[in-house]
């Protein structure tokens, strides 16, 4: 278009800058030859059509007018510095198209000099870079975006260089730990790690470089207040294109709470498998189809099967009887079905099968596990086997106890500790024909006669109170024949360990019969001691006859001689009125002989008294001296001083006495070859008893007799009936003593009973008083 | 005149008639002497003076039947009424044959003592 024009410039010779300026033109880009002042002398056709501007119009332009106005300053000083100084241009800025619209353009432009270094022209490349500059700015918009996003980001970010050193952290992670990306830089964010996390976290970290894959760990970090909260650490490796890492970037996630469920959980689940584990009961949970997802030991030990081989499968297949699974599933349908179980929260017995087929009772109670989802339900299992066999044992014993106790021939019943009857057996029931509602309670008084009700009730209230044994005799009714029976009835109180009543446990004994007896024999044997008495009273005639005639020869004596003294005259007055005073002394004394004898030998109830031994041995001896003193007997009495009183009846020991010494005389009736001696002996024994001996020189016990002595009839003698020893003994043991007889060292034989002195029986030593005694010693003075 | 009482001694273990035989033989007109046993009277000097013995048979010591013996033994030949208070036809029968002159069973009454008294003192050589 101006090829008319001459080279602007000496150096090209024309014809190469025609070719040139054609070259020029041709070239895509923007190219604009300048000289050393920096004017135009060329642009080509992409100039010219860029701006629509010819090389003229364009010399008459301002410098770097086209330049978008926030460029121009910057283009034109870093043009003016390489002009001046020759240094190449380079520089980017907009230029405004014909059109008016700016686009970026690179300008490169580049000195070209002569020989001698002088610059002869500029060329200037300018290069549209508009479309790069959008991406440029796209980019930094975008970079400006993720930054915000990053730092923004409720989360810690961070990238750390290939050797692991950190090298960024997001705002958030700052503000978090409270640092700054100064302080945290390289290893510097370690201080806010846990201490005791610290050392897993390097190795982790560093496990992680070494490995070159994403990695992740958890650690505690020291929020800015110092809390250290739970975080876990996550990284990615950053690779280039030829898949080298060049950067790692992470973030720190909280997971406090999270990790606090977890140990809440795994705390959960290790007491729930400890539970499962160690539970004595089984406990099996199947899911809503029934399976079984859990089988603990206790299940695998009672059913024998493996938890291994029975998770999954159907529960009813594995434990209930074929002949229940039809219930079991009905029951299990109509749950999921209706939300309605029976069995649900309801202890249950049934039948179970184990491994090997056999079939034995549990109870069963399910629970349905408290989750959201598809119902799941546990069942606790408990095998009934042993407990059914204790229990079948126990009822067995119950029932036999009650059979016993209903059966046995005794009257039983039991109370309870505060006192009030609570059972009474058939017995009972029978005997006295009260229902056993009206026994109980209180309602047993009923069954006293109205006389002994008051004093039983005191003594049952006592003992209840006290916890003493009950026993008392009271009078009983009888149905059978509508009239009180006495009974023993008689309760022991059954302690716990602790020693508190929990039950009183009683009997009632009809004992009438026997008390009847007990009465009968006390009557016979009062009958025999009393027969043996007038016998004995028999044997006494002469005794009896000489104690009464001695007074009685008195009192006529004296009376005739009162009646001859009032006959003369004058009368002796006097003299009758001294005979008179002795007639009525004898008349005294006759009489008080005749109430001994009468109390010797009546028949009269048993009384017990405090009896002194001593005293009554000495009126047995002055009874029975006159018969002594015909059978030529010496006798002698050795009565210990202050001898306790013993409890009992006189009259009976003064039997027994009597008894004793007339024996004592009998067997020596026939001696002739040495002396007639009879000792009669009191002493008190050491275990607080008093013991009377009566001692003979007589014709002796052979021993094989000594066992037969005390049976009723045993005799050596001629007459009487030798019952007088059996007697003799069985008042002794009535005495709660004893009576024995013994071989002399010498001749003849000793008889001894020995029974306990009463009450007041005092300690005391014993001075024994020895007299040898002629009948006159002992004889009652007037 | 004074008459000299014939002395009866009375043998007996039993005080009561001790007592009161001395009155009744005094109202008959003895002197009485007692002894509450044989072995008294033996050693007493009233052997000699007694006109009559009235002895009791049953005695602690030495009996009245033992004192009739030993009497017999001394040739004191004093007439003997037994008392007693135990009626024994055998011992009676065995006693009156030895000697004695009656053989009284308590209580008896004071006929039947005198009347045994006379015999005794009309059998008596002085």
């Amino acid at each position: 278009m101006e090829n008319e024009l001459s080279p602007p410039f000496d150096v090209f010779p024309a014809s190469v800058w025609t070719a040139l300026q054609q070259i020029l033109d041709g070239l895509p880009t923007f190219v604009t030859l300048l000289n050393p002042d920096g004017e135009p002398q060329f642009a080509n056709r992409q100039v010219s059509e860029y701006f629509d501007a010819t090389l003229d119009e364009m010399k008459g332009w301002e410098s770097a007018c086209t330049v978008h106005s926030d460029d121009r300053l910057g283009v034109l000083a870093a043009w003016q510095r390489s002009v001046s100084s020759g240094e190449p241009y380079d520089y980017e800025a907009r230029h405004r198209r014909s059109d008016g619209v700016y686009r970026w353009f690179h300008m490169r432009g580049s000195p070209l000099r002569d020989a001698e270094g002088r610059i002869i022209l500029w060329y200037l490349l300018q290069t549209d870079v508009e479309d790069r500059k959008r991406a440029e700015e796209a980019l930094r918009v975008s970079e400006r975006n993720l930054n915000q996003t990053i730092n923004t980001i409720p989360t810690l970010a961070w990238s750390a260089l290939p050797d692991g050193s950190a090298d960024f952290f997001n705002q958030h992670y700052l503000d978090y730990v409270g640092i700054s990306t100064e302080q945290g830089r390289h290893w510097g964010w370690t201080v806010a790690v846990h201490p005791d996390d610290l050392n897993a976290l390097a190795a982790s970290w560093r496990l992680t470089l070494e490995s070159d894959r994403p990695g992740e760990c958890e650690a505690r970090l020291r929020r800015y207040d110092g809390e250290y909260r739970w975080f876990l650490f996550r990284t990615n490796p950053f690779r280039n294109e030829s898949g080298t890492t060049v950067k790692w970037y992470g973030t720190n996630t909280d997971i406090n709470d999270r990790k606090r469920a977890e140990d809440e959980l795994r705390h959960s689940e290790a007491h729930k498998t400890a539970i499962l584990d160690s539970a004595l009961d089984c406990i099996v949970t199947i899911d809503h189809e029934g399976r079984i997802t859990e089988f603990n030991p206790a299940a695998e030990r009672t059913f024998g099967h493996r938890q291994a081989e029975v998770i999954g499968k159907t529960m009813a297949d594995v434990i209930i009887p074929q002949s229940l699974r039809e219930q079991h599933w009905q029951g299990f349908a109509r749950y999921l079905a209706t939300g309605q179980a029976r069995a649900l929260g309801k202890r249950m017995e049934m039948t179970a099968v184990r491994a090997d087929g056999t079939e034995f009772p549990i109870e069963l109670a399910i629970t349905r596990a408290p989750l959201d989802g598809p119902p799941s339900f546990t069942g606790f299992i408990r095998d009934l086997t042993e407990s059914k066999m204790v229990e079948e044992q126990l009822r067995q014993s119950v029932h036999n106890l009650r059979q016993l106790t209903e059966t046995i021939p005794e009257m039983l019943w039991s109370a309870t500790p505060e006192g009030t009857i609570d059972y009474c057996n058939a017995r009972v029931l029978d005997y006295t024909g009260f229902p056993a509602e009206e026994i109980q309670g209180n309602g047993w008084k009923d069954l006293l006669h109205p006389d002994d009700v008051d004093q039983a009730f005191r003594e049952w209230i006592s003992c209840v109170t006290t916890g003493a044994p009950y026993r008392v005799e009271v009078r009983t009714f009888h149905a059978l024949d509508s009239t009180y029976r006495w009974c023993v009835t008689t309760a022991l109180p059954l302690r716990d360990q602790h020693g508190h009543i929990v039950k009183w446990h009683g009997t009632i004994v009809d004992m009438h019969d026997w008390k009847q007896a007990q009465e009968e024999l006390r009557t016979t044997q009062a009958e025999l001691a009393h027969m043996m008495r007038v016998m004995t009273a028999g044997q006494l005639t002469a005794s009896i006859a000489h104690e009464v005639s001695q007074p009685l020869a008195g009192i006529i004596t004296n009376a005739s001689t009162c009646l001859r003294m009032l006959a003369v005259d004058p009368p002796n007055v006097d003299g009758a009125r001294e005979t008179a005073r002795r007639t009525i002394r004898d008349g005294n004394r006759a009489s008080d002989i005749i109430t001994k004898l009468r109390s010797l030998f009546e028949k009269k109830d048993v009384v017990t008294e405090a009896v002194d031994l001593n005293d009554a041995a000495r009126e047995v001896i002055a009874l029975s001296l006159s018969d002594m003193q015909r059978n030529e007997v010496i006798l002698r009495a050795e009565l210990a001083d202050d001898l306790p009183p013993v409890m009992g009846d006189r009259v009976q020991l003064q039997q027994v006495i009597l008894n004793l010494l007339l024996n004592a005389s009998d067997a020596m009736s026939t001696l002739v070859d040495r002396p007639r001696r009879l000792a009669i002996r009191t002493e008190r024994e050491e275990e607080g008893s008093v013991r009377l001996t009566v001692q003979d020189t007589g014709v002796g016990i052979a021993p094989k007799n000594f066992d037969q002595l005390f049976n009723p009839f045993y005799t050596t003698k001629s007459t009487g009936m030798g019952i007088g020893l059996s007697i003799s003994r069985s008042i002794i043991e009535g005495h709660h003593g004893r009576l024995w007889a013994a071989a002399n060292d010498g001749p003849g034989a000793s008889f001894s009973f020995s029974i306990p002195s009463g009450p007041d029986g005092a300690a005391g030593t014993i001075k024994r008083n020895t007299m040898l005694t002629s009948a006159t010693t002992t004889r009652r003075k007037p | 005149m004074l008459i000299k009482r014939l002395l009866i001694s009375v043998v007996d273990d039993d005080e009561s008639l001790r007592e009161s035989l001395p009155d009744l033989l005094s109202e008959f007109g003895f002197a009485a002497q007692t002894f509450s046993s044989a072995e008294e009277f033996l050693a007493s000097d009233s052997i000699g003076l007694t006109k009559c013995l009235i002895l009791d048979i049953a005695m602690p010591g030495m009996t009245g039947p033992d004192l009739q013996q030993e009497l017999r033994r001394r040739r004191q030949e004093i007439p003997i009424v037994f008392i007693t208070a135990n009626r024994d036809r055998t011992i009676r029968s065995r006693l009156l044959k030895e000697g004695a002159v009656e053989y009284l069973v308590k209580p008896f009454s004071d006929t039947a003592l005198l009347e045994a008294l006379n015999i005794a003192l009309q059998l008596n050589p002085k």
